[in-house]
């Protein structure tokens, strides 16, 4: 699905949610930002430099972090090894072939933070095949964190997850938007409507409307595009 | 789990009891030409060690990176020649300059090649991984004056064993090479263990299990494919030399298809992903492989019947039998 002339501004922190129906092209955006599909035109622009079509491990050196639709992890790796990797790749110390993985003392202390916040502490010596379904969610979500983002696109985050399950992630995401930048494509319109900041909507890959909530739990245009003309 | 957490790694350091136990083994594998004068099962046993290093270099590429060589024994094949080449036209008893020149000239050639198969993964690597493979192959067998073409490479000289300007032995000898090999072997193992658990490892092991994944938490993919590749190269470069110093002798069959399909069968026979079962894959292969042709000029059959039995029921390989023997147990 295409992306038509969007033109999309995100704030320093905050939660921002991307919703429409299927089809809008919500991670058709993410993937072009986030470097996983190149764009054909158009500029993104991070911190005041432009970044579009750069390599992927560049843009997460800067900051863009993301999660995936479906579950992304490394399986065979313990929920410790799949948080460190991430912390590792970004504070160096790939290179040093004759030391031991535990050298990286730093970067160890970071992974069992992360672990501690996301409560996945627990499981760390778990193999992540070896999880349930929310919980390889919410490793998800510590992945990207790891990556220490100054923005951060999470795509569907809750998608499949039981009430209880969505609840706790979405607390967990109102709390990061406090200190970073979230950008969020997701179905479950009660879980948007409460926590989000701003929302933008698109449709056929344009921006219908963008505002607060309650702006746009009322907007004509966006009743229409999910419920067709007629309503 | 208070203080200083421990590390839920899923390899963990060598137990004491273990440690001990390589010492043991070494030290009588060291002492086995002493006490066992049979020439011939001495430089045979010297032959599964230079092979179990090329599937222990195919292991870190496979099992660890997760990157398909159809044609790893291309890469024995230059390293061979090349040693082979130098002792013949250069210099006939300068030994580890050769094996320098031998090593090096492996990774110059592996380089290239690499930075072209790392643009690509999957099934589009292990096809490149052939493709140049075979052009190895060709160039070996046709280039004739400087190869031999098809008679392969003779009388290449058996350089002395220097150490610290001592010579301490010959090549020439199946018990002076056997312990030369023992050795070398043994500290590319220590060497390759201690590189894959590092940091570096750790990089190489999630590029395997997930390489999209990999480039989104800030790895640069490539550059660490290539890393693998390089590493896998020159230790096959390694079992190279020594495959010169003890054959005396190379062909172009060596480095064939057909030949590169027996590596990858070691690797699988013996476990991936653990370095030390390749190891003894190779001694499983090269094993069946001799005893089988005394019998019958058919010992591919044989060896075909054998692998197919593994890959239905032990996927994991001989080092999958142990678990396979506690899971027994436990039921």
């Amino acid at each position: 699905m295409a992306t038509n002339r969007l033109c999309i501004e995100f704030e320093k922190t905050g939660l921002r949610s991307i919703i429409g129906p299927n089809g809008a092209g919500k991670t058709t955006f993410i993937n072009i930002i986030t470097g996983r599909i190149p764009a054909s035109s158009g500029k993104v622009h991070f911190q005041g430099a432009e970044i579009t079509n750069k390599p992927t491990h560049e843009l997460v050196k800067l900051g863009i972090c993301r999660t995936f639709q479906i579950t992304s992890i490394f399986n065979n790796l313990t929920v410790f090894e799949n948080v460190r990797i991430a912390k590792q790749a970004n504070s160096g110390g790939s290179l040093r072939i004759f030391s031991t993985k535990k050298s990286l003392k730093k970067v160890a202390c970071d992974t069992w933070v992360i672990l501690e916040r996301l409560g996945l502490k627990d499981l760390a010596g778990l193999p992540a095949k070896n999880m349930s379904y929310g919980d390889q969610r919410i490793l998800e979500v510590a992945i990207a964190l790891a990556g220490d983002p100054e923005i951060l696109f999470l795509d569907e985050p809750t998608a499949g997850m039981s009430p209880a399950e969505t609840k706790h992630i979405s607390d967990l995401i109102k709390g990061l938007s406090k200190e970073i930048s979230i950008v969020l494509v997701e179905h479950d319109m009660d879980m948007v409507m409460r926590i989000s900041d701003k929302i933008t909507v698109l449709h056929y890959g344009s921006i219908i409307a963008e505002g607060a909530p309650e702006e746009i739990r009322t907007n004509q245009l966006v009743r229409e595009a999910y419920l067709g003309k007629d309503t | 789990m208070s203080g200083s957490p421990s590390m839920p790694d899923s390899h963990t350091s060598l137990s004491p009891l273990k440690l001990i136990g390589l010492v043991v083994l070494f030290i009588a594998l060291a002492l086995l030409p002493f006490v066992w004068g049979n020439r011939f099962y001495i430089s045979l046993i010297t032959e599964i060690m230079i092979y179990g290093l090329l599937a222990m270099s195919l292991d870190v590429l496979l099992g660890y990176t997760g990157l398909l060589s159809f044609m790893h024994n291309a890469y024995l094949g230059i390293g061979a020649y090349v040693v082979g080449l130098f002792l013949i036209h250069v210099s006939p008893t300068s030994l580890w300059l050769a094996c320098l020149v031998g090593v090096v000239f492996t990774g110059l050639v592996a380089l290239p090649v690499g930075w072209i198969q790392v643009r690509t993964g999957g099934l589009a690597f292990a096809l490149l991984t052939l493709a140049f493979g075979m052009m190895f192959y060709t160039i070996v067998w046709k280039w004739y004056g400087l190869t031999g073409g098809d008679d392969g490479l003779m009388g290449v000289p058996s350089p002395d064993i220097q150490l610290f300007g001592w010579s301490v032995g010959n090549t020439g000898n199946p018990a002076h090479m056997y312990l030369l090999t023992l050795f070398v072997v043994a500290i590319a193992l220590i060497l390759t263990r201690r590189i894959i658990s590092s940091p570096f490892g750790a990089v190489l092991e999630a590029i395997r299990e997930n390489e999209e994944r990999a480039a989104f938490v800030g790895i640069n993919v490539r550059r660490y494919k290539l890393f693998g590749w390089m590493l896998a190269c020159v230790l096959a470069g390694t079992a190279g030399a020594l495959y010169i110093l003890c054959k005396g002798y190379i062909g172009p069959v060596t480095m064939s298809a057909f030949a590169g399909a027996g590596v990858l069968m070691m690797v699988l026979l013996g476990g991936l992903g653990t370095l030390w079962g390749p190891i003894v894959g190779a001694g499983i292969f090269i094993y069946i492989q001799d005893y089988i042709s005394t019998m019958t000029e058919h010992w591919e059959i044989f060896l075909g019947i054998v692998v197919i039995f593994l890959v239905l029921f032990m996927p994991t390989g001989f080092v999958g039998l142990g678990n396979f023997f506690k899971r027994l147990r436990k039921d």
